[in-house]
């Protein structure tokens, strides 16, 4: 970029906003995924037209823009691609609005998704999406990625609770899209579009939220089994006999161990899967479901049931499941972690898959996640010194995709596809659904300049590539 | 006895040691929104992940070291906070301390650095008459009023004009008591004293606490006159050799008395003698047996001292705590302080909002970075004025300089002291201490 750009931006922006020198621009390159690039620059928008300005003169000078949350992404959406502009949301921070009466709540799309709850806290309301970076990931974030969380299977990912947002189209023309309402079919469902639009289609500037009230009773259970498949099959049974616990998280042997090393949770050693409970709701209503969750568990084959007795028991049982991921990372110096997900009668399927997957390769791999929601995390731990052993995880990753498309499931749960899993998306929807996308994103952003590719490549880049 | 490495050595080990750490990085980001000082400035090169990032690049090569990657390298309090929350076991403000220990090894060390932390502090006995000095300028015509002209003076010597000092003490900590005091009645334990600079200096009034509260409950307290500086100061300033040789001194000189436990007073120091000194101090049994007989003042009293019905007369106060970064996150110490102010009849403990975040002093960095610094330090002052307290007690001379020279800014009642100030007012008031 020139100087007179340079200078067109400070203008936009003031001095301060404009990130130039080589040392700033660095730390705007990266998420947590792999992944590495250098933005030219970056800048902190504080208001929409600030955004609008951006994307006018981005359009008006061909320049990409990459819009930028709190770079917690796990598959590279945040990395300017093409280098050019990093459109840092960090600074559009503060809440909007709290409308207890309609349970609503009005943010900027940088606000830290924790800062919500204390916020609404004394109206006895929560915003129920809780993705485990809750504290280090920004709504904006949230929203394009359409992050999910523990609660997932009850409450839903985020989708479920966006009514409205204002938008920046790639040009520049600022659009309201959704409603405050509980009902409206006024247009398209346009919501549904940019929810988990990377980035892609518009920057999202504000967003209105839905909120529940705090549920009166929280019953939380372990149960331990000798068997991978019993473990997977109970939580299939549990669906299947009608009940939907609010959590219903799964940790596999390697995990236990790797958690039992970091932290001591109180969790058996030597079972070889436990699932971790939850039904929430009025008390007897609680109690009543977790009554059912039990029936399952005895069913098949439970070692232990045991239901936490008070907040104390209930935390540290959490509290496994929400350091397991750290435990992982300290058992090899590197990890990939998949989010595939599957039908939830399908979970034997892909708990058995991932073991086969691991002797066939000869690797590690930690099984966790939201199996509750057929949201699986194998957790790939290697050495990436080791080439050897890291094309065998390359080989091994490929391969699980693949599983969870014959399965009728899906190469990405909650943390998206960006640049990390753009090669194999065509595998699961198909050309014809590339093409759609294609078609969706030239009507908005003809010049392909906004989040520039990400997701799937435009056809003019698949020329040049070719 | 430690071989002196050279040069060159040390510069590539410090860059292996900092490799160590950001190698297990997951760029993941849990550490941002913790960072105090990120908070306040908003730019990812000041956050933890950034820091590393940078750290990666210069061991890499791909960047040199600039101006602004000093600056970026210079933004740490040193407070451990992303380090108690990184998922991977990173420790981020180690690798800042190595980076700034290898920009030094590579640049040199700046003349005035060199001055204080290689002369003044190894001789000690110019900083002593400089505060003493200082102390006698403070008494004679400062009675220091925020418009008092004097405060111009003040940027000459780095400080900000707004600044507020607690007065330099005209008698030393040290020299108010011989070498070897006795304990009272029967003798339980020989306890020997590290007094920090700040006690000896300034904070006189921690001295005589300690030496009160310790020698009245049977323990014999030996202040080694000779000690010097522990070096952390000189260590956050990037010059590990000049750390190294004070590190060194002070513990061959308490080696050489006969002492069943050190304690000390200060949060930074008990840290330094306790942990950082393994880094710089040749790895021994004697070491081991050392680090292991150091105890943070709170915990030494929690382990060892019961009071007897009526030793502890009634302090009438609403008291809260604040954690020191380098006794919470540092030393794990954090319900032995609260857990003597809670014994004290009278006191009404108030636990304030956020009582574990960092206040902003850092050491040096309140001085180098005022303005970060008082706003790190505003939410501190906001939650104190929250918790409708007397007193704020703690465990750390620069919180209380920072947090006290904040709290006169806002124009707040609230009064900083040391538990152990409290402790001992306390055994006076029961009649335990005479
Ligand atoms: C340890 C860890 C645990 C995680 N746990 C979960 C989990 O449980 N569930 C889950 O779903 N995810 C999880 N993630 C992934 C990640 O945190 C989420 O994808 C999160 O939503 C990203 O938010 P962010 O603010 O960091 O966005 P970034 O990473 O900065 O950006 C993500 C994408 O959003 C786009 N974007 C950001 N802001 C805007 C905006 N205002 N308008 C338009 N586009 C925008 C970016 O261009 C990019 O494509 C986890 C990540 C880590 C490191
Ligand atoms: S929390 Fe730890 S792993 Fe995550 S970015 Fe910070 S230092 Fe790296
Ligand atoms: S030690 Fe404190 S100031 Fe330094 S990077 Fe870590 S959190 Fe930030």
């Amino acid at each position: 970029m020139n100087t007179s750009q340079i200078q067109e931006l400070q203008n936009i922006f003031g001095k301060e906003e404009v990130l130039t020198e080589p040392e700033d621009l660095l730390v705007y390159g990266y998420d947590a995924s792999p992944v590495e690039i250098t933005p030219e620059v970056v800048v902190f928008a504080k208001t929409t037209e600030h955004v609008s300005e951006l994307l006018k003169f981005a359009y008006r000078e061909e320049i990409p823009v990459t819009p930028r949350g709190q770079g917690s992404g796990l598959s590279g959406g945040s990395i300017p691609h093409k280098s050019g502009i990093v459109l840092s949301m960090d600074k559009m921070n503060k809440i909007l609005h709290i409308d207890p009466e309609n349970r609503l709540i009005t943010v900027e799309a940088g606000l830290t998704t924790s800062e919500i709850d204390p916020a609404i806290a004394k109206f006895n309301l929560f915003y129920p999406p809780d993705p485990g970076s809750v504290s280090f990931s920004s709504i904006g974030g949230n929203v394009a990625e359409n992050a999910g969380g523990l609660r997932g299977l009850k409450y839903g990912v985020t989708k479920n609770y966006v009514k409205e947002m204002k938008v920046v189209l790639p040009q520049g023309n600022i659009v309201t899209i959704g409603s405050k309402c509980v009902k409206h079919v006024a247009g398209f469902n346009m919501e549904s579009v940019f929810v988990g639009a990377e980035g892609l289609l518009g920057v999202v500037t504000e967003i209105t939220l839905a909120l529940m009230p705090i549920p009166a009773h929280r019953e939380s259970a372990l149960a331990i089994f000798t068997t991978l498949r019993d473990a997977a099959q109970c939580v299939s049974d549990i669906i299947a006999a009608g009940v939907t616990p609010s959590t219903l998280e799964f940790i596999d042997n390697k995990a236990i161990n790797a958690i039992q090393d970091f932290k001591d949770c109180g969790l058996p050693r030597d079972a070889e899967a436990v699932l971790i409970i939850e039904c929430d709701g009025e008390e007897h209503s609680a109690k009543a479901e977790m009554a059912k969750v039990e029936k399952m568990t005895e069913k098949n084959k439970v070692r232990k049931f045991k239901i936490a007795q008070s907040a104390g028991e209930r935390d540290n049982l959490f509290e496994g499941r929400r350091v397991c991921l750290n435990a992982l990372a300290s058992v090899r110096p590197n990890l990939i972690l998949e989010d595939a997900t599957v039908l939830r009668s399908q979970l034997p399927e892909i708990v058995a898959g991932v073991s086969q997957l691991a002797e066939k390769y000869k690797l590690d791999i930690g099984l966790f996640g939201h199996a509750g929601d057929g949201n699986m995390h194998p957790t790939f731990l290697y050495d990436a010194k080791d080439a050897d052993e890291t094309a065998r995880v390359h080989e091994a990753v490929k391969e699980l995709f693949q599983l969870a498309i014959d399965l009728g499931g899906t190469i990405s749960g909650e943390h998206g596809i960006g640049l990390e899993k753009k090669p194999f998306l065509a595998d699961q929807i198909g050309n014809e659904g590339i093409a759609l996308l294609q078609a969706v994103k030239k009507t908005l952003d003809p010049k392909n300049l906004l989040n520039p590719g990400k997701m799937f490549d435009m056809p003019q880049d698949t020329v040049q590539a070719a | 006895m430690h071989i002196q490495k050279n040069i060159q050595e040390q510069a590539r080990q410090h860059l292996a040691e900092a490799t160590k750490e950001f190698d297990k990085c997951m760029k993941c980001g849990k550490c941002r929104n913790v960072c105090p000082v990120f908070k306040e400035l908003g730019n990812e090169i000041f956050s933890a992940r950034g820091k590393n990032k940078l750290a990666e690049k210069l061991v890499a090569g791909d960047i040199e070291i600039t101006a602004r990657v000093k600056q970026a390298i210079n933004e740490c309090l040193n407070c451990k906070t992303c380090a108690a929350n990184c998922p991977a076991g990173v420790k981020p403000e180690e690798v800042v301390l190595r980076m700034r220990w290898y920009i030094t090894t590579k640049e040199g060390l700046h003349w005035f650095k060199a001055l204080l932390f290689r002369q003044l502090l190894w001789r000690k006995w110019p900083i002593t008459l400089g505060a003493k000095m200082v102390g006698l300028a403070q008494r004679s015509f400062f009675g220091i009023g925020p418009n008092n002209p004097v405060r111009h003076l003040f940027p000459l010597f780095g400080f900000s004009k707004r600044r507020f000092f607690p007065e330099m003490a005209l008698k030393t900590g040290q020299s108010l008591y011989p070498e070897v005091i006795p304990a009272k009645g029967k003798k339980k334990m020989r306890v020997g004293y590290f007094t920090g600079c700040a006690g000896n200096l300034i904070y006189t009034n921690v001295v005589t606490s300690v030496v009160e509260i310790l020698t009245a409950c049977g323990y014999e307290v030996v202040i080694p006159k000779k000690q010097r500086c522990n070096g952390t100061p000189v260590l956050a300033n990037g010059d590990y050799e000049g750390a190294r040789r004070l590190m060194q001194f002070n513990y061959d000189l308490f080696q050489s008395y006969d002492l069943d436990a050190i304690v000390v007073a200060c949060s930074s120091c008990g840290l330094a003698l306790k942990k950082e000194i393994k880094q710089f101090v040749e790895g021994s049994p004697e070491l081991e047996a050392f680090t292991g007989k150091v105890y943070d003042i709170h915990e030494f009293i929690e382990n060892n001292i019961t009071f007897e019905e009526g030793d502890l007369g009634k302090l009438p106060y609403k008291v809260s705590y604040h954690d020191p970064c380098h006794l919470v996150r540092g030393q794990g110490v954090r319900e032995q302080p609260r857990n003597i102010l809670k014994r004290i009849p009278g006191v009404e403990f108030h636990e304030m909002k956020d009582a574990a975040v960092c206040c902003g002093s850092a050491g040096s960095y309140c001085i180098t970075h005022y303005d970060t610094a008082i706003k790190i330090d505003n939410h501190k002052v906001k939650n104190i004025q929250d918790a409708h307290v007397d007193y704020v007690a703690t465990g750390c001379p620069t919180c209380i300089m920072h947090i006290q020279d904040n709290l006169k800014q806002h124009e707040s009642p609230e009064k900083m002291r040391y538990v152990v100030e409290m402790l001992a007012d306390s055994l006076r008031a029961g009649g335990k201490i005479k």
